[in-house]
């Protein structure tokens, strides 16, 4: 027999109760890890590095930069999040904590992927306050700018999670396999070749990579126009969202199985 | 049903690693149940394997009458764990590492704050509750990592060697909480490989050695067993002549064993032994190197209570030294 009634009154009580424990797991993470070394090392330097080391050649308007960047810093910021925090959390034994609790794996997971868009988003706004309050960028939709960004912060974060099933205690482990993945897809996505000057099979390869929605919905937000629909792109993010959190729960919950 | 946890089979594997071997055991409610072993012996594993942290390679854990795999959420509300290494939020205060565990555990606002408070106190840690845990002893850490197991106040508690390498006076405020847990209704399932832990506390104890359990037994059998497995240790000089025999036949010797140049002799009764080596020392006019007495060590404990002969522990476990000191770990 299931259990579900026999808590706190039935599965709306045990909803809510998931939903305060990924909330709280997401808080204490922002409290604890928005210092640490590594993640201002791949969270916050490394997009804006990316960005110059491969746009300042060219010769671009403040305008398509800003939308750049705001991709770039979604992208990698929130895909570092948990890469980062869980294997910190497994050497110092505070994982455990979160496994031993009466919650979910994938409320755990959820709570983590708001970190990571927590720390994306809050990273996004410092390219956004320079380009609009210095460089005086004018926002073409900004309902669209703002939403675009917290669906492809937490998309990006569950992403992330997927290398943060690899059972180890180091960083550095996973940072590897993650770069081998998130780069090729950075490379091949329409964010420093725009797709309207991108060979065919160029074009078609851009369209396998997460990133190249996220540019060009930036692009409409910003600009005020991009390559596709950006309402397909919109969309796409809650897809991308629930299509990466269930490989994501389903190699954390197999890692168990080596006590990690 | 009045047994808390029930296993049957339990088996972990590390690939080719048998961690721990098709252990069967129940722990009754209400009870101290004490899981003794050496180093080693997969008292974590399985501790790890009852608190849903790992997942076992076969067996079966019923706990509260849930089964573990199936049915492990309304066990894990009602659990609480202290594990091997105290871990804490260092970069979160004292109060900030248990308001954010009660939240975890959903414990209503007024009665965590109350709770805590609490449990400041008991711990002697109200003073530095807005201090970072980085700055805390490691004897603070482990009272704070056991204040948060028990903030939502569980019915069973798991505690992963509590004590060692805390002074007295903590390791005594540790003892004194589980009998006031116990005396509460908590279950508690408490891993120790100190025998004299395990004496002090347990209503029951598990002896478990290379992932097997020998005997589940009182702490009085354990004592009765671990009196007679006390040993005097010597060298002497010149060692040419075997004295092996002379020294066995001594009076209270059970079973002598060479340990490189030195004899153990086993005995229940260490202090009249020790005048006797020495009288035969000066009657066959040798040199006493060392000498010295031996507590019961875990490894010949455990060979005492499975009837097997006391000394036939492996040298290598003699070198890593089974009475007391911890190893280096990972
Ligand atoms: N994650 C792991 N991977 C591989 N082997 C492991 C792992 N954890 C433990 N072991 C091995 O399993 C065996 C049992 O280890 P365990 O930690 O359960 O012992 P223990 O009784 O808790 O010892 P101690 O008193 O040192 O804490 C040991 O041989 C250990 O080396
Ligand atoms: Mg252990």
């Amino acid at each position: 027999m299931k259990s579900t009634t026999t808590m706190n009154g039935g599965w709306i009580a045990r909803l809510q109760d998931e939903i305060a424990q990924a909330w709280t797991v997401a808080v204490k993470d922002v409290k604890v890890y928005y210092l640490t070394p590594p993640m201002i090392m791949f969270g916050l330097v490394l997009p804006f590095f990316l960005f110059f080391s491969f746009s300042v050649k060219r010769e671009i308007g403040v305008e398509v930069g800003m939308a750049r960047l705001l991709a770039l810093t979604t992208f990698f910021t929130a895909s570092s999040a948990g890469p980062v925090i869980i294997p910190l959390e497994r050497r110092m034994g505070t994982y455990d904590r979160l496994l031993a609790a009466p919650m979910s794996l994938l409320t755990l997971l959820l709570g983590k992927t708001l970190v990571g868009a927590f720390f994306a988003t809050a990273v996004s706004m410092v390219p956004l306050g320079v380009g609009v309050l210095v460089l005086g960028v004018t926002v073409a939709n900004v309902a669209m700018l703002l939403i675009g960004l917290v669906l492809a912060s937490l998309a990006f974060a569950a992403f992330g999670l997927i290398f943060a099933s690899i059972p180890t205690h180091s960083v550095g482990s996973i940072m590897m396999p993650s770069t081998l993945v998130r780069w090729p897809l950075m490379f091949i996505s329409g964010i420093f070749v725009p797709l309207e000057e991108m060979a065919p099979w160029a074009r078609a390869l851009a369209h396998l990579s997460p990133l190249t929605y996220v540019q060009d919905l930036m692009n409409h937000a910003v600009l005020g126009a991009g390559a596709l629909n950006p309402w397909l792109d919109l969309a796409l993010l809650p897809l991308l969202l629930v299509i990466f959190l269930m490989p994501a729960a389903w190699l954390h919950h197999r890692s168990r199985v080596l006590g990690y | 049903m009045n047994n808390t946890i029930e296993v049957e089979n339990l088996t972990k594997y590390y690939g080719d690693l048998l961690a721990v071997d098709h252990i069967s055991f129940e722990v009754r409610q209400g009870e101290v149940f004490g899981f003794l072993g050496p180093n080693g012996a997969g008292k974590t594993t399985t501790q790890r394997m009852l608190t849903t942290l790992l997942e076992p390679t076969a067996g079966r854990i019923v706990i509260q009458g849930h089964d573990l795999a199936h049915d492990a959420y309304p066990v894990k509300r009602r659990m609480g764990l202290v594990p091997e290494e105290s871990n804490v939020y260092t970069e979160l205060t004292a109060w900030g590492n248990l308001m954010f565990t009660a939240r975890l555990y959903r414990v209503p606002r007024q009665q965590r704050e109350q709770r805590a408070r609490e449990l400041l106190e008991t711990f002697g840690l109200w003073e530095k509750r807005d201090v970072k845990v980085e700055d805390f002893s490691k004897g603070m850490r482990r009272r704070l990592s056991i204040a948060m197991a028990i903030i939502h106040k569980p019915a069973l508690l798991f505690l992963d060697e509590p004590t060692p390498g805390l002074d007295a006076q903590s390791a005594r405020a540790i003892r004194d909480l589980i009998r006031q847990m116990q005396a509460e209704g908590t279950t508690i399932f408490l891993t120790t490989h100190q025998i004299e832990e395990a004496s002090l506390l347990c209503d029951r104890v598990a002896i478990i050695n290379h992932g097997q359990i020998a005997a589940i037994d009182t702490p009085e059998q354990l004592k009765r067993a671990s009196e007679r497995v006390q040993s005097v240790e010597v060298a002497l000089a010149p060692s040419g002549t075997a004295p092996g025999e002379a020294l066995a036949a001594l009076p209270g010797v059970t079973t002598q064993v060479k340990m490189g140049d030195k004899w153990r002799l086993y005995t229940d009764d260490p202090s009249a032994l020790l005048p006797q080596v020495i009288d035969y020392a000066r009657s066959e006019e040798l040199r006493v190197i060392s000498l010295s007495t031996l507590g019961p060590s875990l490894e010949d404990v455990f060979l005492e209570i499975t009837g097997q002969q006391v000394g036939t522990v492996r040298h290598e476990a003699q070198a890593n030294d089974q009475r007391g000191k911890r190893g280096g770990r990972r």
